[in-house]
């Protein structure tokens, strides 16, 4: 039965020939996508393994100022460490190529011949492979080295320059101007003595380990190995030495003066515990004689009592003076005033007298006897009267004249009374105030007398703590000379580090050049392990879709063959066969492509080979491999559709034979308001719902795909603009051996490489210390307090860091933390910084106020090259941007054209389901007189809003997912902090490729439509 | 007694669309006997016949075929049990559309350890010149009498035939009737076939009306006539 029953499935595979090809299709271009990006990481990854063994990749190496001597060798290789020299210099080749020229190794980094032989000669050399191919250097080619051909007798690699560069620090390999060459040990040396060389002889040595010692114990033992400036004739390291060995001067001197200051201070302390003594002494005797002080200002107190009541007195009596004083004056002044009047009228009394005494004479000269008579009678009472007035006019003229003076001097007088009145109550409130002062002054001299004798407590302990002050002050001067002594030796083993012989110390692992090739594909590792995982979902999904699909068609026929007593399991396994062996065929082929044919791991490893230097490698075929590749899609296959398959043959016999469908909820909804059309459409949208959500799925599934692909794009595209474009110096010139003065037209910068850690990388944070005039970043006013800091948006976006936010860098060694606050980002992708100001990042890392290592300019600047460690310019950073686009191109077009190829065959499977399940609806309304046209808009052109909706939904969804993974999985091993953010172009361009590719299934499929025959479907149901 | 029903009952929904269907029916059919069970539409007739194939859950009540009882069978046992009991055929033959005749059959062949021997099914059912085609390229008798010799190949001990002849012209019919007839002789095959069909009552030994879910009629025909000579089919 089993057999008969896979007949059957044969068959339904015929049947459903174009539907099991694209599925196929689907399965084989996803195996093939997968394993081929698997493969060629791992390949890479696994023989970088296996030729690191084979080569013996050092464990690390360390560079020397002067070569080591045999005994220095010895003392290492004694131990059962491995050493080799790695010498070389740089040598111009060409005018603007370098070629590192090395002599050919014997036991440690050996040469991987990739094509010829070893150099047999001392004309002979081998070219490193990526330059050899980027310059169309051959085997058999000559190379001229400063007069000296060489002929060309291998092409080979080295592992120990798996990335070819210069110096450490660089960022990207160009091959087009720098390689390497291995020559006879004889010719190496030749060749250097003629002195043509770019730079110094470096020496370095590599190392093996052996398992006889670690990293640290080598480290510690190099370190320990002495040289004498002397031997380098690096003269700029010899300069270095001169201002290293002069702040060596410096701090011996600033031991001597603080030994001359501790001695100071302990005679000073000396002195003051003498003063001291004297001081207690004298408060000793001023309390002794305080009563007595208070006794006298109490008599004080007491007579200036008493002079305030005298005074009070005196005053009362001036003032009863000044009101009589008053009293008299204005006496005075009325008797003058009195007196005025009198002697007025007393005037016109001697005028009247005088006019009588005319009259009186002229009657007497009357011719009247009579009147003559009494006038002669007269004349004489009236001549006395006169004489009498004028006897009583002048003592009435004398009396004015005394009651004036009078008067005056009564005023004189009370004007006198009234200021001595005045002055009298000054003296009262004076002797008032005196007197309350002498009674404050009594209970001061209370107060006094008690803080007197807290003083002279005081004193005493004073006294005591000065004593103990000037011992203590003398031990310290003598513990200072002790100090003195012994830091004197110390300042000599401090600096001599610098005499170490030590210059760089590298371990395998935290060098650039090593392994970086399979660092770089842990990428796409990662990348190839989430597109399996999502491609293997979909295409179990569709597969899911599809057995429904088949179990609903042949319901009843299952549920006849059921009720005859067949067991689910023979049904299942009936169902599953053919999907399962799809699956497994599908999943070969594709990793037959994958593994076997040039389109598949070779040309996913062609992005690395063309970048790094690696040996001839073989295609591994891993067991994981083999398990993605030819495990997982059939046992996939297996596991969906049984648990598909099972959940639907739970059903009875009878339910089947009735081919009763489970109501599902939402699909009996009333819909009113619409033309028919839109009406037959949704509700065509309703019933192929789980289709319509596939072909969403799909669609989701391929946009990841896409946008992992485009996400690489921006990123790589964003890294060639934005280096560019941000980047405003022209040269960075990073020192090693730093100059005092700072070159003519360059701007100085104190550069200090941190780390940070996220997603289990560790990446340089430059913290960089800028003036303010530096006119290549636009940092604003950099913060004026130690902890804020402008962080590039590279550091920002790699970090997620935000205003506000506190985040801390790692020293070099680890052994130091540093917190700053980010104060302000600024639009800097370029490199991951931290600004600061120069002089705040002097004193942080604890540099003298003028040094520097780094200085910017926009022009080429004149500094000697051994001064240097490294020179960046604009031009190279250019160029090597550049780099990421053409490494990553092929990754990004084979996952779009994946991605879209995916999404094209997920659509046609489903969309091709959809119709022929409708098929016998379809012939029905044809029947009723539908048009094709008519019926393609009922039956196909509903999807459009589908794939709209899906469309809408699924690109800023997977953007959002993809964003999200993208950091953490795919660039995170990528010290560079760029966000892929895309341009609204870019999703409209998005979308319309949904749309169109939408409506190149809509015309496939139309044709479809077209071709169902009524009568055909009538007469299959029937 | 070889096939018994006692007092089965048996409903479909809930509240207002509960529908009592078999309201306690009880029937009793002899091994080899051929019985007719007959009913409007909506009696409960076809109700009736897959509870006794186990197709179908009872509500209370027995049914005891060959001696087991199958409203106790459940899952598996259940499967056992109509795998070495029953042969079905339905009114729309229900044969896998993508295996030929021989290869329809041969799908149940293997379901018994004893099965009958093909070709000779075959040729007996007229199929030998139609073995090797699919079930599209057939006419409707020779799709029935190819599920008919599916549903015989494993030797079955009841065959029940729901509707049998429902979608047949009346010469195809007749076939087919014959057909089943000559395997009752043949094999002794106790058969009991739903029909609403008034003429085929004449040809079997035992006939059951049925109405509104209860017995109205159980008798042994005595005056059976044989297939070929039945009318108004």
């Amino acid at each position: 039965m089993g057999w008969i029953l896979f007949k059957r499935s044969l068959r339904d595979l015929k049947a459903g020939f174009a539907r099991y090809v694209a599925l196929s299709l689907l399965i084989i271009f996803s195996i093939h996508i997968v394993v081929s990006l698997m493969g060629a990481a791992i390949t890479i990854i696994d023989c970088t393994e296996s030729s690191d063994s084979e080569l013996c990749r050092e464990d690390g190496e360390f560079s020397v100022f002067v070569p080591l001597r045999d005994s220095e060798l010895s003392s290492i290789t004694d131990k059962g460490v491995s050493v080799e020299k790695m010498f070389f210099f740089d040598h111009p080749v060409d005018g603007d190529k370098i070629l590192r020229v090395f002599k050919v190794r014997e036991s440690i980094n050996k040469i991987s011949l990739v094509k010829g032989s070893m150099p047999s000669s001392d004309d002979e050399a081998v070219i490193e492979r990526r330059y050899s191919e980027v310059n169309d250097i051959n085997v058999g080619d000559k190379v001229k080295l400063d007069g000296k051909e060489f002929t060309v007798s291998g092409i080979g690699v080295t592992p120990d320059y798996n990335t070819v560069i210069k110096k450490v620090t660089d960022a990207v390999v160009d091959s087009r101007y720098f390689g390497l060459i291995f020559v006879t040990p004889k010719a190496y040396d030749e060749l250097y003595a003629k002195g043509e060389n770019l730079s110094s002889e470096e020496y370095y040595y590599a190392y093996l380990l052996n398992g006889k010692m670690s990293s640290e114990d080598l480290k510690s033992i190099l370190e320990d190995i002495k040289f004498d400036v002397g031997d380098t004739n690096d003269e700029y390291f010899k300069e270095y030495w001169e201002r290293m060995t002069k702040r060596k001067d410096d701090l011996l001197e600033g031991i001597d003066k603080l030994k001359d200051g501790a001695k100071e201070l302990a005679d000073g302390a000396k002195e003051l515990s003498d003063g001291s003594k004297e001081l207690s002494d004298g408060t000793g005797k001023l309390k002794d004689k305080m009563p007595d002080l208070k006794k006298g200002i109490k008599k004080l107190d007491d007579a200036a009592g008493k002079f305030e009541k005298g005074v009070k007195e005196y005053t009362n009596g001036v003032g009863k003076v000044a009101s009589g004083a008053s009293s008299l004056s204005k006496g005075a002044k009325q008797l003058s005033d009195g007196t005025k009047k009198l002697n007025t009228g007393a005037k016109k009394y001697g005028t009247g007298m005088d006019q009588f005494a005319g009259s009186v004479d002229k009657m007497t000269k009357s011719d009247y006897p009579y009147v003559a008579g009494v006038a002669k009678q007269l004349s004489d009472p009236a001549n006395q009267l006169n004489g009498g007035y004028k006897q009583i006019q002048n003592g009435i003229s004398g009396v004015n004249s005394g009651a004036a003076a009078l008067s005056s001097g009564a005023a004189k007088f009370f004007e006198g009374v009234k200021k001595l009145n005045s002055a009298g109550k000054s003296l009262s409130d004076g002797a008032s105030a005196m007197h309350k002062g002498t009674t404050e002054l009594r209970k001061g001299a209370d107060k006094l007398s008690d803080g007197v004798k807290e003083l002279y407590d005081g004193t005493v302990k004073l006294k005591d703590g000065a004593k103990e002050l000037a011992d203590g002050a003398k031990e310290y001067a003598d513990g200072v000379k002790e100090f003195s002594d012994k830091a004197n030796d110390m300042v000599d083993e401090v600096f001599n580090i610098e005499t170490s012989n030590l210059m760089v110390f590298l371990e395998h692992d935290v060098n650039p050049r090593i392994d970086s090739a399979a660092d770089d594909v842990q990428i796409n590792l990662s990348a190839s392990i989430i597109f399996g995982i999502l491609l293997v979902m979909l295409f179990a999904y569709v597969i899911s879709v599809f057995i429904v699909h088949m179990i609903d068609q042949e319901s009843s026929v299952i549920g006849a063959l059921y009720s005859m007593g067949m067991k689910r399991r023979t049904l299942i396994f009936s169902y599953v066969s053919v999907p399962v062996i799809v699956a497994f065929i599908s999943g070969l082929i594709g990793t037959l492509i994958a593994i076997f044919t040039p389109i598949g791991i070779p040309s996913q490893m062609e992005d690395s080979l063309g970048y790094f230097s690696m040996p001839e490698m073989q295609v591994k075929i891993t067991p994981f491999l083999l398990i993605y590749g030819l495990v997982i899609p059939p046992v996939t296959a297996f596991i969906v559709n049984v648990l598909v398959i099972r959940k639907r043959l739970k059903k009875t016999p009878l339910s089947l034979l009735k081919n009763e469908q489970k109501a599902v909820r939402g699909r009996d909804i009333k819909i009113k308001g619409l033309k028919f059309i839109s009406m037959f459409r949704l509700r065509q949208f309703l019933r192929e719902i789980r289709a319509g959500l596939t072909v969403i799925f799909g669609l989701f599934m391929s946009l990841l795909v896409a946008l992992m692909a485009l996400n690489t794009y921006v990123y790589c595209n964003k890294v060639k603009d934005y280096y560019t474009s941000q980047t405003k110096y022209e040269y960075m010139y990073n020192y090693k051996y730093p100059t005092e003065e700072v070159p003519e037209g360059g701007y100085e910068a104190v550069a200090e490489g941190l780390q940070k850690e996220i997603y289990g990388y560790t990446f340089d944070v430059t913290v960089l210390g800028i003036t303010k005039d530096n006119p290549f970043f636009d940092t604003g006013d950099l913060p004026d307090n130690d902890t804020d800091v402008v962080v590039s948006s590279a550091v920002a976006i790699k970090y997620d860091l935000k205003v506000g936010d506190v985040f801390t860098l790692t020293g070099e060694n680890g052994d130091r933390m540093y917190a700053f606050r980010v104060s302000k980002i600024i639009d800097f992708s370029a490199s991951m910084m931290v600004f600061m100001d120069i002089d705040r990042t002097r004193k942080l890392f604890r540099e003298s106020d003028d040094y520097f290592n780094c200085v910017f300019s926009d022009h080429k600047l004149d500094i000697d090259g051994g001064r240097l460690f490294s020179t960046v310019s604009k031009s190279d950073i250019a160029r090597s941007s550049g780099v990421y686009v053409d490494m990553m191109g092929p990754m990004v077009i084979t996952m779009s054209v994946a991605s879209s190829v995916i999404f094209l065959v997920v659509m046609y499977l489903m969309v091709k389901m959809m119709i022929d399940r409708s098929s016998f609806n379809i012939s029905l309304v044809k029947i009723f007189g539908f048009r094709n046209k008519e019926v393609r808009k009922m039956y196909l052109d509903g999807n459009f809003y589908t794939i709209v909706i899906g469309a809408l939904i699924t690109i800023p969804l997977c953007k959002w997912i993809m964003d999200y993974i993208y950091p953490r999985y795919l660039v995170s091993n990528v010290g560079v902090g760029i966000s892929p953010t895309f341009t609204p172009e870019m999703y409209l361009i998005i979308f319309l490729v949904i749309i169109g590719l939408y409506l190149i299934i809509n015309f496939v499929l139309t044709g479809r439509i077209k071709r169902i025959n009524p009568a055909e479907v009538l007469k299959n149901r029937e | 007694m070889f096939i018994e029903t006692k007092d089965l009952k048996k409903s479909y929904g809930e509240g207002g669309s509960f529908v009592q269907v078999l309201k306690g029916v009880s029937i009793k059919i002899e091994k080899g006997e051929m019985c007719v069970i007959q009913g409007t539409s909506g009696s409960g007739k076809s109700t009736l016949l897959n509870c006794i194939g186990g197709l179908d859950t009872i509500d209370s009540g027995t049914v005891s075929v060959a001696g087991t009882f199958i409203e106790r069978l459940k899952g598996e046992k259940l499967s056992d049990y109509r795998r070495d009991n029953l042969g079905f055929i339905f009114q729309f033959y229900n044969l896998v559309p993508n295996l030929t005749v021989r290869e329809n059959i041969q799908v149940c062949e293997y379901l018994t350890k004893d099965p009958l021997n093909i070709d000779e099914l075959i040729e007996v059912l007229g199929l030998t010149e139609h073995q090797y085609k699919f079930p599209s390229q057939l006419s409707g008798g020779q799709q029935q009498r190819c599920a008919i010799a599916r549903a015989l190949v494993k030797n079955p001990k009841v065959l029940l035939c729901d509707e049998p002849t429902g979608a047949l012209d009346s010469k195809t019919s007749r076939d087919i009737l014959v057909l089943l007839e000559k395997i009752n002789r043949q094999y002794g095959t106790t058969m009991l076939i739903v029909t609403h069909n008034n003429s085929i009552k004449n040809m079997v030994d035992h006939v059951i009306y049925i109405k509104d879910g209860e017995i109205s009629k159980d008798y042994i025909n005595e005056t059976k006539v044989p297939a070929s000579e039945l009318e108004d089919l």
